[in-house]
This record gives structure tokens, C-alpha cells and sequence, in this order.
């Protein structure tokens, strides 16, 4: 098993605190209001928001946080906080980044209001990711009896794990992209980014969901080699971005955001970027459920 | 809050219960107290410029003009040249040509923080060059 070495198992904790930190930060790095609220914040307030966020993620760290150990003296408390705090920045900052909502031109106050203000949720989120993404026993999912005895060969049981997979990745993308789709922030969103920029969305979405999945150590391990031998790592990442990318068409589609005479380019920047969090909602899916 | 905590996971790899702190974990610990000291740090610079600057803006009208079907379009640039940050700025342009039409356009820009430059463009049927052309901030709102 790689677990040996400590670089290895810590990189596995920061990616896992990423993991989590996305989790809790899209939805709100959707909203335009946290953006307006961010850029107009006066600079004092940031440090009241920013500190009583390390209260709170202190006080998570006490009983979760993104590490896997369970026992944790109070001062490590402490820094496992900060570190939490300084991953969920991280994270902020990135996908501030990559949704234009911070870019070369934007002055100083504003991109400190808006990353303060989206570091919160994100934060919260890398100090639960180890409870979130806890492992769930396979055995408590439900399964439906195969319908005669020759349904049950291992092939066939391959492809219907392989299918449970893209279930699971279906409901968690819907669950996500639903409270998004009808909002005003996706054409938003999508009407800033330079053609080429979605691309960038698409690696990001890509690189996210194989994160979760697969990277992080969320997921019992030998329990996904014995279910992943359908689909490689890769592959099941990109089956998995392909139904993320069908459920943000169709949510769109569903509440009215896109209509066939508005131009494909519409179509397909606001697909990508509601693709992002259905994306990272799928993964999800696959992990817990 | 949970009180006691959940039971490890019999699946996972045991918590080893170290107290000792890896090589890694202080690293991630330093590169995190860095960022936030940056961002603190970066907060109270703000502080200590922008606080008492109010908003004010300066608005330049580019010199080419371009004409699409017969329209022409001028473009502009306003900066918020204060410190603070204004909600709903009201661009105006009027265009005035002695003894022919009289034309205005309006824009509203909803955020502008300070030193923040947007772009735009006002449209107009006749050419500007042939009249009187001013283009000024009306109105903003504080957020």
C-alpha cells in the first residue's frame, strides 16, 4: 500500500481537505450576492469574518477535521486549524481564479473581500471532509437481486457496479446542479470567460473529480479495485464528467436557461460551467453513496 | 456539535495516535500560516490606504470610433479613482449637433471599486465627431 511514507499520507490529507472544501464551497462561489458582499466589505469586517472563522473551524477540528487522526492533542488543534483555513483560502483563491471572479485587473480590496467572504464556506468545508467522505460500507447500499442466476456472472456483476457508479454519479450531479441551474450565475458566469478559459473549467472539473474519487483516500481502496475493473481510474473520471456534463444540459434545459434559438456558444460555455459542480457533485455521489 | 466522536472505521488504516507531527505536516502548517499572514497583512494594508477615500471617477472617451451599419460606436473607460467602492454608477453621454438631433445614452454600472477601470460603449445614430460630444457620471449609490 503507498500509505507508508508521510509526505504521502499528508498529501493525501490535503487533497482530501480539497476535496471536502470544494464540496461545501461551490454552491456558494455560485452566488453573485457573495461576490457584491465580498467587494464591498469594509476592510475590518474581513478580519471579524476571517477570525470568526478560524473560531469555527477550531471548533470542528475538535471533533472532524481532514486528517485521519483521532487522537489530537489541543495545541495540534490549533494548527490543524490554521492549516485548514489556509487550504480553504487556497481553494477559494483558485476557484475564484478560474471563474474570472478574481483576475489580473481586479483591485486589491476587491479580490480580499470576495476571498475572504468565499473562504468560509470552503474552510468549513476542508475541517469536515474526513466525517463527509467517511467510507460507507458497500453492504449498506441497496442492491436489487439479479433477476435469474445467470445475471450473476462476474462480468455481468462488473457492469452493474460499473452502472451503481454512474447512478450514484447521476444522483449526486443532479442534487448539486439543481440548486444551481436556475439561477442567473450560470449564463453569468459563463458570458465573463474567454473562449479558451473553458477549457481550463474542463481540466479543472476533470482534475476535481478524479480528486475526490480517487486520490484523496476517501474511498476503501480495495474495495474500488474489485468494483473499478470495468472502468480504469481515467476512464470512469471522464463516463463520470460526460453525465455530469448530460445533467447540466438537461437542468438547464428544465428550468428555461437555455432555449434552441439562443446561439451554441451559449449552449455550450454554460453547460461547461454548470458542468463544474455537477462534476464535483458526481464524484461525490460515487463516494458516499 | 457531536459530543463523542464517531468510531474509526474498521476498514480504514488505524490511527497510529502519534502525538508527533510529521516533517510534512509542518510544512503544510507553514505554507498555510504564511498565506493567512499574507492575507491579513493585505487586509490592513487596505485598510490603511482606502479608508477615507470616497468614490470619484474619471471618464475618458476613446478618440476611435468605430461605424458598423451605419451606427457609431464610442467607446469608453471609467475608473473609480477613489478608495471605496460604488454601487450603480450612472454614465451619461450626450450628444449635441447644432441644428440637427439631440441624442443621449445611459449606462449603468453596478459595481466599481476603488481604482477599478470597466469598459463600454455608448451607440449613436449620428456622428459624434460632427457635434458636441460629453460624456459624465451622473449618480452612484453607496453599497
Amino acid at each position: 500500500m503507498p500509505h507508508s511514507t508521510p509526505w504521502r499520507t499528508e498529501l493525501q490529507a490535503i487533497l482530501r481537505g480539497i476535496a471536502g472544501g470544494f464540496l461545501f464551497g461551490i454552491p456558494l462561489l455560485y452566488t453573485v450576492e457573495v461576490w457584491a458582499i465580498g467587494s464591498a466589505t469594509d476592510p475590518r469586517w474581513l478580519l471579524v469574518v476571517l477570525g470568526l472563522t478560524l473560531l469555527v473551524v477550531w471548533l470542528l477540528t475538535q471533533v472532524e477535521g481532514f486528517r485521519q487522526t483521532l487522537t489530537l492533542h489541543p495545541l495540534e488543534a490549533i494548527l490543524e486549524t490554521i492549516e485548514a483555513v489556509g487550504i480553504g483560502v487556497l481553494c477559494a483563491a483558485l476557484a475564484l481564479l478560474l471563474l474570472r471572479r478574481i483576475t489580473l485587473a481586479t483591485p486589491l480590496p476587491e479580490a480580499t473581500g470576495k476571498l475572504v467572504f468565499e473562504s468560509v464556506p470552503f474552510s468549513l468545508g476542508v475541517a469536515l471532509a474526513r466525517s463527509t467522505f467517511q467510507t460507507k460500507r458497500s453492504r449498506d447500499r441497496r442492491t436489487t437481486a439479479p433477476l435469474s442466476r445467470r445475471l450473476a456472472s462476474p462480468t455481468l456483476t462488473k457492469v452493474r457496479d460499473a452502472l451503481v457508479d454512474l447512478d450514484a454519479t447521476l444522483i449526486g450531479a443532479v442534487l448539486i446542479a439543481l440548486s444551481i441551474a436556475p439561477t442567473e450565475e450560470v449564463p453569468l458566469l459563463a458570458s465573463s470567460l474567454p473562449p479558451l478559459w473553458l477549457l481550463l473549467v474542463m481540466a479543472a472539473s476533470l482534475v476535481l473529480s478524479y480528486t475526490i474519487v480517487f486520490a484523496s483516500g476517501f474511498t476503501d481502496r480495495t474495495e474500488r479495485l474489485q468494483r473499478g475493473l470495468l472502468f480504469s481510474p481515467p476512464t470512469e473520471t471522464l463516463v463520470a464528467y460526460v453525465v455530469a456534463l448530460t445533467v447540466s444540459g438537461t437542468m438547464l434545459v428544465v428550468f428555461q436557461q437555455l432555449s434552441p434559438s439562443d446561439p451554441w456558444q451559449e449552449w455550450l460555455s454554460d453547460i461547461l460551467v454548470l458542468g463544474l459542480p455537477a462534476s464535483i457533485g458526481g464524484a461525490a455521489g460515487r463516494i458516499l453513496i | 456539535m457531536g459530543i463523542a466522536n464517531p468510531p474509526p472505521n474498521p476498514s480504514q488504516p488505524s490511527p497510529t495516535g502519534q502525538t508527533q507531527r510529521s516533517m510534512a505536516e509542518w510544512v503544510t502548517f507553514m505554507v498555510a500560516t504564511v498565506l493567512l499572514l499574507a492575507l491579513v497583512g493585505v487586509i490592513i494594508y487596505d485598510w490603511q490606504v482606502n479608508q477615507d477615500r470616497p468614490p470619484a471617477f474619471d471618464v475618458a472617451v476613446a478618440e476611435s470610433i468605430r461605424i458598423t451599419d451605419g451606427r457609431y460606436y464610442v467607446p469608453f473607460v471609467i475608473t473609480n479613482t477613489g478608495g471605496r467602492i460604488a454601487n450603480g454608477v450612472q454614465v451619461i453621454a450626450e450628444l449635441d449637433i447644432p441644428g440637427q438631433a439631440e441624442e443621449t445614452g445611459e449606462q449603468q454600472i453596478d459595481f466599481l471599486s476603488g481604482h477599478e477601470q470597466k469598459e463600454g460603449s455608448f451607440v449613436f445614430n449620428h456622428d459624434p465627431h460632427r457635434g458636441e460630444l460629453v460624456v459624465r457620471v451622473a449618480s452612484y449609490r453607496l453599497p
